[in-house]
């Protein structure tokens, strides 16, 4: 638990850090990837911001800031649930902090795996609700791509949060 | 001090499991229509444009570089595959012209009125819905460039889709694989009517076909212009027969837009803006009309 016994320790603007990362990811969740043959499904980063930041700095991530982010990315991609998003990164956030202990310290193919299996939970979830809200059931292919591609870029995700992570300490400055 | 801190503790505690509930809430009323939300979201969706606009920059300098090395790869098939569809092309030109003279006899003959002039403006696609229970995108333009709602959206090759969220400067385009997607199609060359349905899936599904209606693979939809909202004639796609349902592989492709054409055909199918109250009558006694999604 890196930080977080002393509350006080980082300056203003480095508290900002994953609160503004997190909005920054939802922004990045929108842009219109075409990677070819697989279309323009985009990676979920809001995700990756929100489970990198319930494990290392869940004191500057309240819930009030992640269910802002779900709400803004919501409406911003123009789905009728607005609301879906605040509520599974609520969730994820509770999972993952409840789950803190098994993720700090550990080598990143663990945090890797454990991001995984947070995603299926998640899309999973997602999946569901919407099947129902549309009584019938959707189809599972881009639901399953969609986890898969977020779960490969997850490394690129969680780089751009590490160094945000780091550069903390010299914002407080 | 100690009320005020266990209150604060009591109120922290309390904060998590009553935002779920709010977000929960919402989620399942927001599709019985909560007009506040259509109107932040077209602010933010203005507000946003330009950003997203730059930051979308380099990702569409990567993906040209991808597609270019794509390109290099395949340049020989390529060639003869272009070869080989010039020749089809040129036959087909050859027909077009005959067609063109013999059309523009006949017209005459008839003393036939032309429609009214189409204008469209080009849009860059800057924001995608990306996830795997929507399909719709975001433009670049909006009703400060002519745009209106219920336009549709097409690429050189077909129907993209059409026009459901107008802001000042971007406007939301409804692909027409959405859910929520139905487009009132026939079978080129028959009378044979039917409903193009969305269900997110890449292909739409071809639906309300008459019994024993001869539609094979191979066969080509148009827009039937029923409704209103879609001009009769725009390509849509060609049937393919998915594990014996009826679908339409679309001709435009739509995991890959960049630019789409938002066209103004002067057609007033769908109800004007001036029928969804503005934002300050929230609570207030008028109805929203919402189109047919």
């Amino acid at each position: 638990m890196p930080y977080s016994r002393n509350r006080d320790y980082f300056g203003f603007v480095a508290r900002m850090v994953p609160g503004t990362t997190t909005m920054l990811f939802v922004l990045l969740s929108l842009l219109p990837f075409h990677v070819p043959s697989f279309g323009s499904i985009a990676p979920a980063f809001a995700l990756m911001a929100v489970f990198h930041w319930s494990i290392y700095r869940p004191d500057l991530l309240p819930p009030t800031v992640v269910f802002v982010a779900g709400l803004l990315l919501d409406l911003l991609n123009g789905t009728p649930y607005v609301g879906l998003s605040a509520l599974v990164f609520l969730l994820v956030r509770t999972g993952v902090l409840s789950q803190r202990q098994v993720f700090s310290h550990r080598p990143f193919s663990i945090l890797w795996l454990g991001f995984f299996g947070t995603a299926v939970g998640a899309f999973a979830l997602e999946w569901a609700f919407v099947s129902l809200m549309q009584v019938q059931a959707l189809p599972p292919r881009p639901f399953i791509l969609l986890t898969l591609i977020t779960t490969a870029c997850f490394p690129i995700g969680s780089y751009l949060l590490a160094l945000a992570h780091r550069a903390m300490p010299a914002l407080s400055a | 001090m100690r009320v005020s801190a266990s209150t604060r503790a009591t109120v922290q505690r309390l904060t998590l499991p009553l935002l779920i509930f709010v977000s929960a809430l919402l989620a399942i009323l927001g599709k019985a229509d909560v007009l506040l939300f259509d109107h932040v979201r077209i602010v933010l969706a203005d507000t946003l444009a330009p950003v997203l606009r730059v930051a979308g920059e380099p990702i569409a300098t990567v993906s040209k570089a991808i597609g270019t090395i794509e390109d290099v790869a395949t340049v020989y098939r390529q060639n003869q595959e272009l070869k080989i569809e010039n020749q089809r092309l040129l036959q087909w030109q050859d027909v077009a012209r005959r067609l063109e003279s013999e059309n523009e006899e006949l017209r005459n003959l008839v003393k036939f009125a032309p429609q009214g002039a189409v204008s469209s403006v080009a849009a860059q696609v800057i924001a995608d819905s990306g996830g795997a229970f929507l399909r719709n995108v975001l433009i670049n333009v909006g009703r400060n460039d002519g745009v209106s709602r219920g336009q549709p959206a097409l690429t050189g090759d077909g129907l993209v889709g059409r026009v459901i969220e107008l802001g000042d400067r971007s406007a939301r385009v409804l692909l027409l694989t959405d859910i929520n997607s139905h487009i009132p199609v026939v079978v080129e060359g028959t009378h044979e009517r039917a409903m193009l349905n969305g269900d997110n899936s890449d292909q739409p599904r071809l639906v309300y076909l008459q019994p024993k209606t001869p539609v094979k693979p191979g066969d080509r939809i148009v827009t039937s212009g029923s409704g209103g909202v879609f001009p009769p004639d725009l390509p849509v796609g060609v049937v393919v027969s998915v594990n014996g349902m009826m679908r339409v592989e679309p001709y435009a492709d739509l995991a890959r837009l960049e630019m789409v054409r938002v066209v103004n055909y002067g057609l007033d199918g769908v109800l004007p803006d001036s029928a969804i109250p503005a934002p300050p009558m929230i609570g207030g006694g008028r109805a929203r009309a919402t189109p047919a999604r």
